[in-house]
């Protein structure tokens, strides 16, 4: 629970800081680079995580790595996260961040869930009409589940636009066993 | 033989689905982060209002308690071993509620409508919220037409009007449940075509049992069915084996039943047996929801637990149809004590009390209610007025001989004159007696008690009381039915009938032996 308010305050004071210096787009990048960096070594984020090492250790081994690779705000930011004893929220920071990010771009993220790979212009029409539906740009992220049987479902935030075959046959077994539909 | 072609059948069928719509749905959705003890915290659901059912997988369903600033907190009404973390949660967009209607009568169901009698569904297709807010001053009237117990000492002493709270609290063993048995059974007469024409309203009753025995509440809903009961009662069942959000929830269900008939202009009775184990069943919710305790552990809102369920208890006005909701709440307290934080929230929102104690439970005075520290705060508005006329010095008889009462072990050391109110008052404590599942009609308790009352009795066996009783009401009803019936019609005790009734005694006296 803690995680939620701790990783939400670091990354709008990061996002606004970068909105006032003019340093959106550097900063922004720089999140990405560091959340690849984060994910692609398990072992970065154990030593981050762990209460054992010293935080001057954790610090040294940051400036170790990203020193010169990313600009210096970003670093300053890591080394004040570290400081503040909140290191093992790093990646929980610089996910909502992201989501911070295209919240104030006005972008929305839509996971849609096929039983087959859409082709182009079905992406092309579904995004077009998503995008007329919440006048705001939107980034489909599709993944591929075959227990769908057909259709799609579309996530966006909690609300959920469910136009999948098998949702549609289990409405209708329940339709049936309500008795709302019958056959004569 | 007539034969159907597969092309017909499939017309048919597609004809019969047309009406299936197949747009997409859209719903919101949460996951399940942590599930356990009946309850569920659950991350997303952002657009869910309090206590909104919700729909987990294997059509168990929750309700929501507690909105958080990441999670929203749910109880669970089905097993919590069917959710795992990181299922899906939907929202239904509606809050509790629950079906009602006139066909619920005589039916056992569980908090959330659902038949557990057997009897196949209830088909109504009225929905009411669980959690309604109590009607405003405007739209209430006072207290105004009685409810009879058939119990002589409630009905006279400490009288219940249509729309009233009054609690019934005593040990366990003491007879709570059955003076409210006895008061279900006592409305059967409300239901005659007698009642009727004397313009007394039916009365619907609802008994509401929390955290209890199954095998208990199949013996009231038996005993009710035997006395015939059960065509205008309703049974909602939260036995102590059902979840504790069933059991918190059980209550408020029932004053939705019981406003449902309310908002018809019908009258309807409540009982609710027992807070007690409401409380704890809601002591219990909130500790696991992490809400902070408070005395004896209960948390802070545990008053408004109780005190927004017995404000729905009403009794409307005559613009919105003069309907009632009279509510009998049932407390069980431990070795007496009153004082104790669930009996005194309770004691101080209802409109008086009734105690039961087992020392007068022991020594045979059943029902054992001590009269003498129970009160009706407003139930006497609602009295008859011949049961008024009496009851008035059946109360001062009755306090003299409490004042007295310990002086009784001295015998004949005392002055007449205390003798004779020490004899009057046991008299009238037997006269009180009376018997499980036989409730008396007004007319009869006005009879007895006034005789009780004016000396009729005081030279007559302690023993023989219970007997001159039966055997002068059945003399009366023979011989002089009229005292009766004009009680009845005119609710009231005139001249003379005080005349008939004093003939009648005399003309009684010289047969009984």
């Amino acid at each position: 629970m803690n995680e939620y308010k701790v990783s939400i305050r670091y990354s709008s004071s990061l996002l606004e800081t970068a909105i006032s210096k003019n340093l959106f787009e550097e900063i922004s990048s720089d999140v990405d680079f560091i959340l690849n960096v984060f994910r692609s070594s398990k072992q970065l984020v154990s030593v981050m995580e762990s209460p054992v090492i010293k935080w001057q250790l954790k610090l040294a081994i940051i400036e170790e790595i990203f020193k010169g690779k990313i600009n210096d705000e970003t670093l300053n930011f890591l080394r004040f996260v570290i400081k503040k004893g909140r290191e093992n929220y790093f990646v929980n920071i610089f996910e909502k961040y992201l989501d911070l990010k295209d919240e104030h771009l006005g972008i929305v993220n839509v996971d849609v869930k096929t039983a087959f790979a859409f082709d182009n212009k079905q992406s092309k029409t579904l995004k077009k009409n998503l995008e007329q539906k919440f006048n705001k740009q939107v980034r489909l992220n599709y993944s591929i589940d075959n227990t769908i049987l057909g259709g799609f479902i579309a996530k966006i935030g909690d609300t959920v636009h469910d136009a999948s075959i098998k949702h549609q046959l289990e409405l209708l077994k329940k339709k049936f066993l309500e008795g709302g539909i019958t056959l004569n | 033989m007539a034969e159907v072609r597969p092309d017909e059948i499939s017309a048919i069928l597609r004809k019969q689905l047309s009406g299936f719509e197949s747009e997409a749905d859209i719903y919101d959705v949460g996951t399940v982060l942590q599930v356990g003890d009946g309850i569920a915290r659950v991350y997303g659901l952002s657009q869910v209002m309090m206590s909104e059912l919700v729909e987990f997988p294997n059509d168990v369903f929750g309700m929501v308690l507690n909105l958080d600033e990441d999670s929203v907190g749910c109880v669970l009404f089905g097993e919590s071993q069917l959710i795992k973390e990181g299922d899906t949660v939907k929202r239904t967009k509606r809050v509790a509620s629950m079906p009602v209607g006139k066909e619920m009568l005589g039916r056992v169901i569980t908090p959330l409508g659902v038949p557990i009698d057997g009897k196949g569904a209830i088909s109504t297709d009225e929905y009411l919220p669980i959690e309604r807010k109590a009607l405003g001053v405007i739209q209430r009237a006072p207290v105004k037409e009685p409810l009879q117990t058939g119990i002589a000492a409630i009905d006279s002493m400490i009288p219940i009007g249509r729309g009233q709270r009054e609690l019934i609290i005593g040990d366990r063993q003491t007879g709570k449940t059955a003076v409210a048995i006895d008061a279900i059974i006592n409305q059967k007469y409300t239901h005659t075509d007698e009642a009727k024409e004397l313009g007394i309203e039916p009365v619907y009753c609802i008994y509401v049992a929390v955290g209890q025995k199954g095998s208990t509440v199949a013996q009231v809903v038996a005993k009710l069915e035997e006395n015939g009961a059960m065509d205008y009662t309703t049974v909602i069942s939260a036995t102590a084996t059902e979840p504790t959000p069933l059991q918190y929830i059980a209550p408020y269900s029932g004053a939705t039943l019981g406003e449902y008939f309310r908002d018809k202009g019908k009258h309807a009775l409540v009982v609710y047996d027992d807070l007690s184990k409401h409380a704890v069943a809601y002591r219990e919710i909130s500790l696991l929801l992490r809400r902070p305790p408070g005395r004896e552990a209960y948390p802070g809102d545990v008053f408004y637990l109780h005190s927004r369920l017995l404000e729905r208890a009403s009794k409307l006005s005559d613009d919105l149809g003069g309907g009632s909701l009279t509510a009998l709440p049932i407390i069980e307290t431990q070795q007496g004590d009153v004082s104790a934080y669930i009996p005194t929230n309770v004691i101080s929102i209802t409109d008086g009390q009734i105690y039961l104690e087992s020392s007068l439970f022991n020594a045979g005075v059943r029902p054992a209610i001590n009269v003498g520290i129970s009160v009706s705060r407003v139930g006497g508005n609602a009295q008859i007025k011949a049961m008024k006329k009496v009851a008035g010095s059946l109360k001062l008889d009755l306090a003299q001989y409490r004042a007295l009462e310990a002086f009784a072990k001295f015998g004949s050391d005392l002055d007449v004159h205390t003798q004779r109110t020490l004899a009057k008052g046991a008299r009238l404590v037997e006269l009180l007696k009376q018997g499980q599942y036989v409730p008396v009609l007004v007319e009869r308790q006005v009879v007895a008690i006034y005789l009780g009352t004016n000396g009729y009795l005081d030279d007559i066996d302690i023993a023989d009381v219970k007997r001159y009783e039966k055997e002068v009401l059945e003399f009366v009803e023979m011989k002089y039915n009229q005292i009766f019936e004009s009680i009845k019609k005119e609710k009231k005790l005139s001249d003379d009938n005080v005349e008939l009734i004093k003939k009648a005694a005399d003309e009684f006296a010289a047969v009984f032996k």
